[in-house]
């Protein structure tokens, strides 16, 4: 190819604000390098996010990026991608951002099966604000807003997404770039919602330790795994002991903007001829 | 006081009788005619059943509300009518109609003496079981009998008729108008008429019959929307509904969110991806939405949110009226957030504001506003085609973005500092014009930037435009004489019962003059400075307790400067103005007026 884009051509000017030893890092780098594999044009190219370390992401990115407000990615997203259909539409995010306050809109996202690509960096805490819980937090560990202990059970975001019909969900771990590239592609190549749950230590407010942790506890599924049995899927997601990466569930059906096309506009297209005019639209007025 | 030109009249009965299908088609048949019309509907909490009435004002000439007292009062169940009693104010001369089977004894029914002089007994579920075979026809039964005791124009009533039923079987058909004919017939044969109303007009060429919500959902789509996002909430639902079924026939896409905070991103994303896009809700909404319209000020993308304003705080009067979310519209959310807010003050007013608000958003990119209410959204007038950008030519211009030029994008700036504040807005699509949107300060390329320098400038480059868009738009409503030494100002709906109080004032040998504004924010301040010059008493009309358009218009004009009275004329909302409530108070501050010199 004459004129193949690579990483650099994906890197905006910015320099990240993260911490040294933050896991986002490795999530970027493999983003640009997901970008240069599927060589995705950076204008035909959208990548939103709400609020939260993870969501500064977009403002390192060369295309068209956007970082709105705290839990409202989603909904971005979905509106950018129904306006622009033809554009790669990547939405990124935390724990924070997206199963606390913006956990509302996950399922809807999910069960509209909206073509965009959900990429959540799950570091188990809150950082911009310096360590408060986040909803996938441990039971019972002290953060600076749960002194005596957090109080909430931990919150299990694959076995959320596989629940509410997310058309693919894989989890991955900012430790293994290359894994993490493998899952990126996968997705966006997907037609329908697909969802990353990236495992991305916070070593300033969680530990130096935590690529440790996470690591000795990662297993990778098999090659043969049959990701379009959901009750595997559960029974993978249910294992808490472990973190299983790969692709979990997958299952191809209809995207939103299909069913707009197949079901919506060519229904309505078809009761009238051409497009109506505003004189014809005032017909149903008269009296 | 009767007036054969003008009558008014008021339906009420049970959820079963066909109060509002009555309504609607006499609705249509006097449009029809060309007349002028005004319907309000109520009914009770219930989804479905329950009470209904229909207050329907027939005029041979423009009328601007919904009349204050019922001329003609026709009662489907007087049970049902004891609901609507204090919405239904009845002339000391009222006419009433009334099923002369009705279960209520005439003792217990609250009428005056006189209110019972015209008082017309016609078996409406007798004969519409007898000549229908179905009570369900007694409504109309029920036309046809008012239309011969008045003089309603029964072609058109007949027309009407068929028009209703015309995805029914003929049979049923052919029922409702042997119910309408029996109606007739049985006025001719029992009633001896003995009240002097007749019903008298010039026929004229059809006018539309379109409710506030519709004339907002067609302005838009006049306007060139794309895309659309919404929840449904009372009292806006309809404007969702309509453009879910018209948008996909011009490839737009309409679409049902989780809920208003969805909404507003949701059409974000659109105008961030280069479409025009909208979404409609109510109070409730926009207190959730308010983040999201701030997004809007800070991103400096342009869209369109319609405000249809119920009874609040929190969930208020969901299917009632109120001006009380006017601070709302212009302060709400954090921060020095720039936003249009635009006040439609009728049906037809809604279809120029909706296009003037895509103008707006579209050309100075930025959140615009329109505040409507319950009082024009759900109510059913009778329009010029012409106003509704039919075939009109010079109807207001429709914008569409501006992309950057290839001298823009050789070092593209999406938040330059311009003259204006306006700057070349990108979209998805444009090589070279990839750029980071943000609700967080930037800088003008887009970074995000923290410094207090940064912020004040790019804080006036958001709010130069105000400037712009005050010298382009000047357009302001005046009625009455220009010298007249009592003033009115009002806005929104409340125009109605003020001009129409105006014109009755003027025409009384009093000198009223009253402005109402379109665009409320940014103040437009020089046609209001203007108009107090020469004032000595201005009355500000609002249906908001606190009387909020009078504290925001305090901070732009100094009345007691130029010796002004202000006179507040507040109430809280359920109910709009009647026309003599206004005039009411302007003869009382005329009176003064009078006696002072």
């Amino acid at each position: 190819m004459s004129c193949a884009l690579n990483v650099k051509d994906y890197k905006s000017n910015l320099k990240p604000i993260w911490c040294p030893g933050c896991g986002d890092f490795g999530v970027l780098a493999s983003l640009y390098k997901a970008f240069e594999e599927l060589q995705l044009q950076p204008e035909n190219t959208a990548v939103c996010s709400g609020i939260g370390c993870s969501s500064r992401l977009p403002g390192y990115i060369n295309a068209y990026t956007f970082n709105g407000i705290h839990g409202r990615v989603l909904p971005f997203a979905t509106g950018v991608k129904m306006a622009s259909p033809e554009s790669t539409v990547i939405a990124v995010g935390g724990d924070g951002d997206g199963f606390s306050i913006g956990a509302g809109h996950i399922g809807h996202a999910a069960r509209k099966n909206i073509d965009i690509t959900y990429i959540v960096m799950d570091n188990n805490i809150y950082g911009l604000t310096k360590g408060q819980a986040s909803p996938t937090t441990p039971l019972g560990e002290r953060t600076k807003t749960t002194y005596y202990g957090n109080m909430g059970m931990t919150f299990n975001p694959v076995r959320m997404l596989i629940a509410y019909k997310s058309s693919f969900v894989a989890r991955t771990f900012a430790g293994n770039p290359k894994h993490v590239q493998e899952m990126i592609v996968k997705a966006i190549q997907h037609p329908g919602f697909s969802f990353v749950e990236i495992l991305s230590p916070c070593v300033t407010f969680r530990g130096k330790d935590q690529f440790k942790i996470i690591r000795d506890k990662v297993i990778y599924l098999d090659e043969d795994h049959d990701f379009e049995d959901e009750l595997k899927a559960f029974d993978i997601a249910n294992n808490e002991e472990n973190f299983a990466l790969g692709v979990i569930y997958k299952k191809v059906r209809p995207t939103y903007t299909e069913i707009v096309k197949e079901h919506v506009t060519k229904k309505a297209r078809a009761t009238v001829n051409g497009t109506p005019k505003i004189d014809q639209l005032l017909e149903q007025f008269q009296p | 006081m009767l007036n054969n030109k003008n009558i008014v009249i008021g339906i009420a009965g049970s959820g079963g009788d066909g109060v509002i299908s009555a309504g609607e088609i006499l609705v249509n048949a006097a449009s029809s005619e060309g007349l002028f019309v005004f319907m309000l509907k109520s009914v009770g909490p219930q989804i479905r059943g329950g009470e209904s009435s229909v207050r329907v004002r027939v005029s041979d000439l423009p009328v601007q509300s919904q009349g204050d007292r019922i001329d003609v009062l026709v009662v489907l169940s007087w049970k049902n009518f004891l609901r609507f009693k204090s919405e239904l104010q009845l002339e000391e001369k009222v006419i009433i109609v009334s099923d002369t089977n009705d279960p209520m004894p005439d003792e217990e029914i609250p009428l005056t003496e006189s209110q019972r002089e015209f008082w017309y007994k016609i078996p409406f579920t007798k004969l519409a079981e007898e000549y229908a075979g179905t009570h369900q026809a007694k409504n109309i039964v029920m036309l046809g009998a008012i239309s011969e005791i008045f003089s309603l124009p029964r072609e058109a009533l007949n027309k009407s008729i068929k028009k209703k039923f015309r995805n029914k079987t003929t049979e049923i058909i052919e029922n409702n108008i042997k119910a309408m004919v029996a109606g007739v017939e049985y006025v001719k044969t029992h009633i001896v008429k003995s009240d002097p109303l007749t019903f008298e007009y010039q026929r004229r060429k059809p006018r539309l019959v379109m409710q506030g919500n519709e004339a907002i959902a067609l302005g838009a789509i006049y306007a060139g929307l794309d895309y659309y996002a919404g929840y449904p909430i009372t009292p806006s639902t309809e404007i969702m509904e309509w453009i879910s079924r018209y948008l996909p026939q011009r490839d737009g896409i309409a679409m049902q969110m989780e809920d208003e905070l969805a909404s507003i991103n949701a059409i974000l994303g659109a105008s961030f991806a280069g479409k025009k896009a909208m979404t409609a809700t109510s109070g409730p909404g926009i207190s959730l939405m308010n983040e999201g319209i701030g997004l809007a000020s800070m991103a400096e993308l342009p869209v369109v949110i319609i405000n249809v304003q119920r009874g609040g705080p929190s969930t208020g009067l969901p299917t009632k009226t109120e001006q009380a979310d006017l601070m709302q519209a212009i302060w709400g959310g954090h921060g020095d957030s720039p936003r249009v807010v635009i006040a439609p003050c009728d049906v037809e007013d809604c279809f120029d504001s909706t296009v003037l608000a895509f103008y707006i958003a579209e050309k100075y990119q930025c959140p615009v506003i329109v505040l409507s209410d319950q009082f024009i959204g759900h109510r059913k007038e009778s329009i010029n085609p012409e106003s509704m950008g039919g075939s009109e030519v010079g109807f207001r211009e429709i914008y569409h973005r501006d992309t950057p030029s290839i001298e823009d994008l050789k070092d593209y700036h999406r938040f330059k500092v311009t003259e204006t504040g306006v700057s070349p807005i990108s979209c998805l699509g444009i090589k070279g014009g990839e750029y980071l949107g943000s609700g967080i300060e930037h800088d003008e390329k887009g970074f995000p930037k923290n410094d207090a320098t940064n912020h004040a400038k790019m804080t006036e480059k958001r709010w130069k435009k105000f400037e712009y868009i005050k010298e382009e738009f000047r357009f302001e409503r005046f009625y009455g004489p220009k010298d007249a030494k009592l003033g009115i100002i009002a806005w929104g709906s409340t125009k109605g019962a003020v001009k129409e109080a105006v014109h009755k004032a003027n025409a009384m040998g009093m000198s009223v003059g009253a402005i109402i504004p379109q665009i409320v924010y940014p103040f437009l301040i020089e046609p209001f400075k203007e108009f107090i010059e020469n004032k000595d008493r201005i009355i500000i009309a609002e249906m908001s307790y606190v009387g909020q358009f009078r504290r925001y218009l305090r901070g732009f004009l100094r009345f007691s400067q130029y010796g002004v009275k202000v006179i507040p004329f507040t109430k809280a909302g359920g109910a709009p103005f009647m026309v003599e409530e206004i005039l009411n108070k302007i003869i009382k501050e005329w009176k003064e007026m009078e006696a002072k010199q």
